[in-house]
């Protein structure tokens, strides 16, 4: 790597080396001496979570879902149409 | 003759750092450009569902911290009705059980589980599945007792157990007393890459989400098929993890999903914590690797993930081998550059990019967290990558020893909590 190596050159990669590393861990220094960051990061609770969730769920059909008697259901409508109104 | 076994050992070793350096080149990408999630995922996710819950809270000597995180568990939003909390004191010889008998008192849906030293005190999966025998709810989540989650993070967790397909499902963990001194905040950094991008991208990207074993929740009955928490594993987050996608179940994560952690405070502190995720991380590669090669529920790119997310912690060892093998090829070449090369190859391309979070994937975490000035920290990385290298080699030197002596040495070292981070809840 070095043909013909003198003192010199040994202080000059050592010089170097520091230089780099010391470089390389500024700004971790400097942000250790005086932190500006904000943190620890702040996890906020989402209060509105459940309320639109609900809201925007689609409208299912009952009678289909829990498997109600198809027939059965349109022959009480059926009587229930021929009853007389009670409304006055 | 010998050069070219180092050459080959050489060339190897660098073709595994590549993989790795690709894979999270891949992951950072991924979460940097934002890949959508599947359209079914988002369907399910949309709605509401609100499953019955067991949550187990496992504490051993945990008095400076448990009353915290039972105060929590008293205002999630979650409903009541539908909420189970069991805290398991684990034979503590402090006052964790009073505490909890406490809360226990006050509250009908807290019950605590006490076990004696004859019983307990064998770590936590052991106290997990004591918990577990308890247990009614249909979703079994787990929170360490040193972490403080937000007040609505079950139900965000919860709705993606609609899929009936998802068995596990993973929330983000953000340190809490990160301020505290340059070991905290270097840890904040870790979870930063670790959870903001690598498990996102993973999720994102359909591969092996893992199960963190904290701020998570698993599916009861796929839990009871699999025989509860297998004690014999130091890690059993990751053999859950790997169960569950061997049984064709999958694992999500929920990046708004957060709880915040009381970090190790010290580098003592940092190694025993870390030494006990190697060595379990390594029994997991010894007890899955092959399962996950020959899983039918896998596909490719499933079991390439799998296979690299088994082998992260021999990747440190594997940095020092190369060191060791690569400074005698500096001497042995001809040809200056050559050696140069063969020198500084494993630090470019692993240093430079770590192991676990690697540096511009917290740099890219911290960016889409707004925490630029968290950022020139980055650099200090290198000292606890530096570090993991004698704690993955002694938890696998270790590991070979009692496979060798057929000697069970898995004793849990349990992380000790100061509460140090109950004076930033007040905040």
């Amino acid at each position: 790597m070095f043909p013909n190596p003198t003192p010199t050159t040994f202080i000059m990669l050592i010089l170097g080396v520091s230089t780099f590393i010391f470089i390389m861990l500024l700004p971790a220094l400097l942000e250790l001496k005086r932190p500006k960051d904000a943190g620890p990061r702040m996890i906020a609770d989402d209060a509105n979570f459940t309320q639109p969730k609900i809201r925007n769920m689609p409208i299912v059909n009952v009678e289909e879902e829990q498997g109600f008697d198809q027939i059965l259901i349109k022959r009480i409508a059926d009587v229930i149409a021929v009853l007389p109104n009670l409304e006055v | 003759m010998i050069t070219e076994i180092l050459e080959t050992l050489f060339l190897i070793l660098t073709a595994l750092m590549a993989a790795y350096l690709i894979r999270h080149y891949i992951f950072t990408l991924t979460v940097l450009k934002g890949t959508p999630k599947s359209s079914k995922a988002v369907a399910i996710g949309n709605t509401t569902y609100l499953p019955t819950v067991s949550i187990l809270v496992p504490a051993r000597n945990e008095e400076k911290v448990v009353g915290r995180i039972l105060q929590r568990m008293t205002e999630l939003t979650y409903p009541k009705d539908k909420m189970q909390i069991i805290v398991i004191d684990d034979a503590s010889t402090d006052n964790t059980g009073e505490i909890a008998e406490q809360y226990s008192s006050m509250y009908d849906h807290i019950k605590v589980v006490h076990r004696d030293e004859k019983e307990g005190g064998k770590g936590k999966t052991s106290a997990l599945n004591a918990g577990f025998k308890h247990a009614k709810g249909e979703i079994i989540f787990c929170f360490d007792a040193d972490y403080y989650p937000q007040r609505d993070i079950l139900e965000k967790l919860a709705k993606e157990f609609a899929d009936p397909k998802v068995g596990v499902v993973q929330g983000r963990i953000t340190v809490l007393n990160e301020p505290q001194n340059v070991v905290t905040r270097l840890v904040a950094l870790e979870r930063i890459g670790g959870y903001r991008i690598d498990q996102q991208a993973r999720d994102s990207l359909g591969l092996i989400t893992q199960f963190g074993g904290t701020v998570g929740g698993v599916r009861r009955s796929l839990l009871k098929r699999l025989g509860g928490w297998d004690e014999s594993i130091l890690a059993e987050d990751t053999d859950l993890t790997f169960r569950v996608y061997l049984a064709g179940y999958k694992v999500r994560y929920v990046n708004d999903a957060e709880s915040y952690e009381e970090a190790v405070e010290s580098w003592r502190a940092y190694w025993k914590q870390r030494y006990r995720w190697a060595k379990g991380h390594m029994q997991c590669a010894f007890k899955h690797w092959f399962k996950v090669l020959r899983s039918n529920n896998l596909g490719l790119k499933e079991k390439i993930d799998g296979l690299l997310l088994l082998n992260v912690y021999f990747m440190p060892v594997f940095v020092l081998l190369s060191w060791i093998v690569g400074v005698p090829l500096f001497f042995l070449r001809p040809l200056p550059w050559f050696g140069l090369f063969w020198a500084f190859a494993p630090i470019s391309l692993y240093s430079f990019v770590g192991n676990f979070a690697p540096f511009f994937e917290v740099g890219i975490g911290a960016y889409l967290d707004g925490r630029t000035r968290a950022q020139w920290l980055i650099p200090l990385l290198i000292f606890t990558f530096l570090y993991n290298i004698p704690i993955c080699t002694k938890a696998l030197t270790d590991l070979l020893l009692s496979k060798i002596k057929r000697k069970n040495s898995n004793h849990w070292t349990k992380t000790a909590h100061s509460g140090n981070g109950n004076a930033y809840i007040a905040i």
